[in-house]
């Protein structure tokens, strides 16, 4: 790639993964990213972290507000993957509301796959 | 010559490896897999028209795009077993729009009108378990490499269909009152049509040849109980009755099977049983809708054919 090329995006994934240092104690907030690790894609086999639509979780007091995307405007499994985010993240300890905000700026595209993303995705057959 | 190419065919099957082309079959292998094809495609084909009068009772812009996209992907289902059929050299104009609707060969349950979300929904949690069921099979066990690869994605995509039946069945049942009821009535009518897909009973046939053939690899019976095992424990998760029960590690029917259904009332009469020749004959004569669904797709195929 030359030094000219497009920066890669920060990617949510990345900060999801994060292992904490030994002794170290996990932020609610990178909680938040793991649990939605553990969603997948009703669609296809990869979660939504890896697939990059989440642009953002912030958690304020008691409520984790969600700043999401989808791959298409009209995503069929949009309202599977809003009602799979807000049953995940009100069985966090601490969680008692999520608000999700949908949004479509930027546009997803997929540039916003993780490494692992993309992988999962050209193992099941799609050219990404 | 023949005989080479059966011993090899003989071999290939034996060693339990993958047969990839026409070259390697006997005419019988060939025949066989081509009606499991056209079984495969059919059932998809006649889904969407199915779903799509349903899928218009949607109850909202979301609900319906589902839908849509569940019949897009299973208009895509049947694009992939008519794609193989005619590498095997068959024609699909021929097989998708020029056959009699009598003469297609999917499951007798398509034939009775889906009438409301609620049906659908209900047809998403049953009738597509029936093809997980029945397509995990093939894509575990089938001998011929190009379908088995095909049905990759397929399962995939059918565990959407699923998780839209599930989904909104449990939602149906929570909300209650004249709703649960509905959804309730439509699983009595639906829960039995299910059953009798799987075709008949080990102990009535005698010989399958899609299981010598590794077609397949799972017995009618087998396959019915492995619906079972999915479909009556989610139906009583969610508060809905199923006449049927687990004792041991099998499922037990809780009505004679079969038994005579009035197709136009959508209702069975569990206290007229029937034979299953009966039951060959209604299959044999279509059901209600048999006509109109498959003139859905079939009636503007000639409309813009260019007139010689």
């Amino acid at each position: 790639m030359s030094p000219d090329a497009a920066p890669t995006p920060t990617l949510p994934r990345e900060r999801g993964r994060e292992i904490p240092e030994k002794g170290r104690e996990i932020s609610s907030e990178e909680r938040i990213w793991s649990a939605l690790n553990e969603i997948n894609d009703p669609e296809m086999p990869i979660n939504l972290v890896d697939l990059g639509i989440v642009y953002g979780v912030v958690l304020e007091g008691r409520t984790v507000r969600v700043r999401l995307t989808f791959t298409a405007m009209g995503c069929p499994a949009s309202d599977m993957i809003i009602g799979d985010i807000r049953e995940r993240l009100l069985a966090e300890p601490g969680v008692d509301a999520v608000e999700i905000d949908v949004v479509w700026d930027p546009p997803w595209s997929s540039s916003r796959l993780t490494a692992d993303g993309r992988d999962a995705l050209l193992a099941w057959g799609l050219s990404v | 010559m023949e005989s080479s190419n059966s011993a090899t065919f003989e071999g290939l099957l034996k060693r339990g490896e993958l047969i990839e082309s026409v070259s390697e079959m006997t005419p019988d292998y060939l025949r066989e897999l081509k009606h499991t094809l056209i079984v495969s495609g059919d059932t998809e084909l006649i889904s969407a028209p199915a779903y799509y009068l349903a899928a218009r009772k949607a109850p909202s812009v979301n609900a319906f795009m589902t839908g849509i996209a569940i019949i897009q992907d299973e208009l895509a289902h049947a694009h992939i077993a008519y794609h193989i059929l005619e590498d095997l050299g068959e024609s699909q104009e021929a097989l998708i729009f020029k056959r009699d609707p009598k003469a297609f060969r999917y499951p007798y349950a398509f034939d009775v009108p889906l009438e409301s979300w609620t049906e659908l929904v209900v047809a998403n949690a049953m009738y597509d378990q029936a093809g997980f069921c029945l397509l995990g099979d093939i894509h575990e066990q089938c001998s011929y490499g190009p379908w088995k690869r095909g049905l990759v994605k397929v399962m995939a995509e059918e565990n959407f269909h699923l998780r839209n039946g599930r989904n909104w069945s449990k939602r149906i049942s929570q909300a209650g009152g004249a709703a649960k009821e509905e959804l309730q009535r439509a699983v009595d009518w639906m829960f039995p049509l299910t059953v009798e897909w799987f075709g008949l009973p080990d102990n009535l046939k005698q010989h399958s040849a899609q299981l010598d053939y590794r077609l397949k690899g799972l017995t009618n019976d087998q396959l019915r109980q492995q619906w079972l095992s999915t479909v009556v424990p989610f139906m009583e998760s969610i508060g809905i009755q199923v006449p049927a029960h687990q004792e041991d590690s099998h499922y037990v029917l809780d009505y004679p099977f079969p038994c005579t259904f009035d197709a136009e009332a959508k209702r069975w009469d569990v206290n007229d049983p029937c034979t299953w020749d009966d039951v060959l004959a209604r299959w044999r004569a279509r059901g209600p809708r048999n006509a109109e669904m498959v003139a859905l797709f079939q009636e503007s195929f000639s409309k813009f054919e260019v007139q010689t």
